[in-house]
């Protein structure tokens, strides 16, 4: 498996939590009908860990990936993220933070399809590199890293599944990120593919201690991860490990 | 582009078409017109000198009455210049017999001497006078009506009896009185009895007899009356043409104009060589002049006439030398003359209704067209200035209509072209919502998201703009090229003696025709207005429809994904 290079030298303090979730709502209003999606969520998640939140459609698992991911902000409650609260920031400082400490792989990918593996890589730099130049050179260090040093000027449509979400996953770790939030990761991909990806996340958490959040309803994808937490109607149904 | 380029081409063929005087090289038209049209301020009242006067058309030119009452003797000469239009079927020949007649009337423009033409010239700023004649032409065709019958009376010898009247007494002793006394001068003695009538003068066998001629002697002694009781009378033989029924005539009448033109003037008159478009100018030695004449383009058409051809006029054939095409707005006529010919043909013979004059400068214009009303009493002098705003009072108003509707039109279509891009532009954003939620997702700020699809759009703006002006420039090109012919026609403005005759009332028009290839020039200022509505329509575009989709939060972006 390709070794995937982290930067380690951010602050960080050992030993407290990653993320920090007290009573934590979340309710949605879309056509005059109210919505809550998350129904007080108290939750803990150290530096380093690996867990997965399961969940049938429409138990909340998305909706609590997007508030650890900085993507939103919660109806109440306080998110503590490395000990900064989340809940009251503006979204100035929420798009800081998602640029310099968290990675994002989605579903469907969302590689930009006009730009080749490369530049998708590279644009994740923009807001915190300004050469062009050395986010060009890291864009291709990160996809070589993950075994697609061949493929770095193909525009996605020519990618398969597998490369297009390993080139997600190199944007990802492009700014060298605190924690990676994956939301049904291997959702679009086969066994195969989704054998690798889950062995290349097992690598980078083995090797670097990134924190690795996984949105999951696929149990073999769960059991890969250290601690589970199964979400039912917006609240924590357990919260357990491997 | 090429919208606003072809609105540029046509106004540019409306400038062509419809410029005032264009290539009149007239600034000043001195006619002279019956007076109820006419104005204090182009009128004087003339004295009554007359000092043009006389000569065919009998009023005293230039010497008539101004102001606002009808002058008189000029309407009496005008009527009698136009008499001449009287067709005498009887003059034409026997019935049955086909005619062609030509009849050339003055119109309203009375003729005057030419006379006029050196008194113009002799006027402080004239560069020139040009004498001009057109008139109109009455074309009549038909065949002689069955109109009269011959019948010749008299010649006859009528022989009457009638039984003597009967005498009174003082007519008997009278008679016998009378009849004593030539018997008695006959005889030398007073006879006791008077012989009976009818034996008087018998003088065999011893009888008395009368001497010779004494019968009429005894004649004179009878009474009216018996003298008229016999006569011989013979009736004086004489020829009366009756008519006996109102004449059925077939007679068809069209009209045209004419005018006459000095050949060897070829820069100014009624119609210039510069406007002629076929053939050859008349020709300079009056003899040869004589049996030419020029065609506009339109009455050519409409008739079918050909540089070469013949056209007969009063059983007199005249060669077509060339075609012109007059401006639209200037004197028109449709057949052209030498002015000497004319003159002879209308028996106007060194008369002239227009005067032609060029000014040196134009702003001394108006000073030389007074200076003429003042050598000129009578006369109607109208300047190009005042004409124009005459002659193009409509025009003005259809050029204008045309110009605000080629600019709406180029409007309209930027407008649309803008709006179009600009949802083109936006629907494109729309569709990229997952890509800036993306975006936003891995730490793109919302300004530096819009901030990318301005540069987008702007890019796009730029690329679009430079193919469009390609395009516009290849049709505005190809326009050119191909270059469609627009006819434009004008009839009764430019009538038929002239402009001047036509703002006057005259009632003849001829139709001019001139064809403008369209074009659709590229005007820097075109390119420019194309270029920088590209790259704003990109702009504001790409402004909106990036703000409006940085706007959403990533999650929602992400969200609505589905």
């Amino acid at each position: 498996m390709t070794q995937v290079q982290i930067d380690e030298n951010r602050e960080s303090a050992p030993g407290a939590p990653l993320y920090e979730l007290k009573g934590v709502t979340r309710t949605f209003t879309k056509g005059g009908v109210t919505v809550n999606a998350l129904r007080g969520i108290d939750l803990e998640i150290a530096r380093g860990e690996t867990v997965s939140l399961e969940g049938p459609s429409g138990s909340g698992k998305t909706t609590l990936l997007q508030l650890l991911g900085a993507l939103d902000s919660p109806t109440s409650g306080v998110i503590r993220f490395a000990g900064r609260s989340l809940e009251a920031e503006t979204d100035r400082v929420l798009t800081d933070i998602r640029s310099k400490e968290i990675g994002f792989v989605f579903q469907q990918f969302n590689l930009i399809p006009t730009l080749s593996a490369e530049e998708n890589v590279s644009i994740a730099m923009v807001p915190q590199e300004p050469s062009h130049e050395k986010r060009l050179a890291r864009a291709s260090e990160l996809l070589g890293q993950v075994g697609l040093a061949h493929r770095l000027g193909h525009l996605p449509s020519r990618l398969s599944g597998g490369e297009q979400q390993r080139v997600a996953i190199a944007r990802a770790l492009a700014n060298s990120p605190e924690v990676i939030i994956a939301d049904e990761p291997t959702g679009n991909l086969d066994s195969t593919n989704a054998g690798e990806f889950l062995a290349l996340l097992d690598d980078l958490q083995q090797q670097f201690g990134v924190t690795i959040i996984i949105a999951t309803h696929d149990d073999n994808v769960a059991s890969h991860t250290q601690r589970r937490i199964r979400i039912r109607d917006g609240a924590i149904a357990a919260d357990y490990l491997s | 582009m090429g919208i606003i380029g072809v609105s540029q081409g046509l106004s540019d063929a409306q400038n062509k078409a419809l410029s005032p005087l264009n290539s009149v090289g007239t600034d000043i038209i001195v006619t002279r017109t019956v007076a109820p049209t006419l104005s204090t301020a182009t009128t004087t009242t003339t004295t009554p000198s007359n000092r043009f006067g006389g000569g065919g058309g009998g009023g005293g030119f230039f010497a008539g009455q101004g102001g606002s009452s009808l002058n008189s003797s000029d309407s009496a000469a005008l009527a009698s210049a136009n008499s001449s239009v009287i067709t005498d079927l009887a003059k034409l020949g026997p019935a049955g017999t086909k005619y062609i007649h030509d009849f050339f009337v003055a119109g309203t423009l009375i003729t005057f001497p030419s006379q006029a033409v050196s008194t113009v010239s002799k006027v402080k700023g004239v560069t020139s006078a040009v004498g001009a004649l057109s008139l109109d032409a009455l074309h009549e065709t038909g065949t002689v009506p069955k109109i009269t019958a011959s019948i010749k009376t008299g010649g006859q010898t009528i022989s009457t009896t009638v039984k003597a009247p009967v005498l009174t007494a003082a007519q008997q002793a009278a008679e016998r009185t009378c009849i004593q006394s030539v018997i008695t001068k006959q005889l030398g003695t007073t006879p006791t009895t008077i012989p009976s009538s009818g034996s008087g003068g018998s003088s065999g066998g011893g009888r008395f007899r009368f001497a010779p001629g004494s019968t009429a002697a005894f004649t004179k002694c009878l009474t009216p009356a018996q003298k008229a009781y016999q006569q011989n009378v013979t009736v004086p033989e004489q020829t009366i043409n009756k008519v006996l029924n109102a004449p059925t005539t077939n007679t068809k009448t069209s009209t045209y104009t004419v005018a006459g033109v000095n050949p060897a003037n070829t820069t100014s008159g009624l119609v210039t060589k510069a406007q002629l478009v076929k053939g050859n100018w008349l020709s300079s030695t009056p003899s040869v002049a004589k049996s030419q004449v020029l065609v506009t383009t339109a009455y050519a058409s409409q008739k079918g006439l050909q540089v070469g051809e013949t056209l007969t006029i009063n059983k007199v054939g005249y060669k077509i030398v060339g075609l012109v095409n007059p401006t639209l707005t200037g004197d028109v006529s449709d057949v052209y003359f030498s002015l000497s010919n004319l003159q002879s043909l209308s028996t106007n013979t060194n008369r002239i209704n227009e005067v032609l004059v060029s000014v040196a400068n134009a702003k001394d214009v108006k000073a030389v067209a007074k200076a003429i009303k003042a050598a000129l009493p009578g006369a109607t002098v109208l300047t190009s200035a005042s004409l124009a705003d005459q002659v193009t009072g409509s025009l003005s108003n259809a050029r204008k209509l045309a110009n605000d509707l080629g600019a709406a039109l180029a409007l309209v279509v930027l407008l649309a072209a803008f709006l179009i891009a600009g949802l083109l532009t936006l629907s494109s954003v729309s569709k990229r919502v997952r890509e800036i939620g993306s975006l936003r997702a891995i730490g793109w700020s919302r300004r530096r998201v819009v901030r990318q699809i301005m540069a987008e759009t702007l890019g796009i703006g730029v690329v679009g703009g430079i193919i469009g002006i390609a395009v516009g420039a290849v049709i505005c090109l190809t326009i050119g090229a191909v270059g469609p012919a627009l006819s434009v026609t004008s009839t009764g403005l430019a009538v038929g003696a002239s402009k001047v005759s036509g703002l006057l009332g005259q009632t003849t028009s001829a139709t001019v025709a001139r064809t403008v290839h369209l074009t659709a020039p590229i005007h820097p200022l075109t390119i420019v207005i194309a270029f920088a509505g590209a790259l704003l329509g990109g702009l504001i575009a790409g402004t909106v429809g990036g703000w409006r989709a940085a706007r959403l939060s990533p999650a929602s972006a992400l969200r609505d994904l589905g």
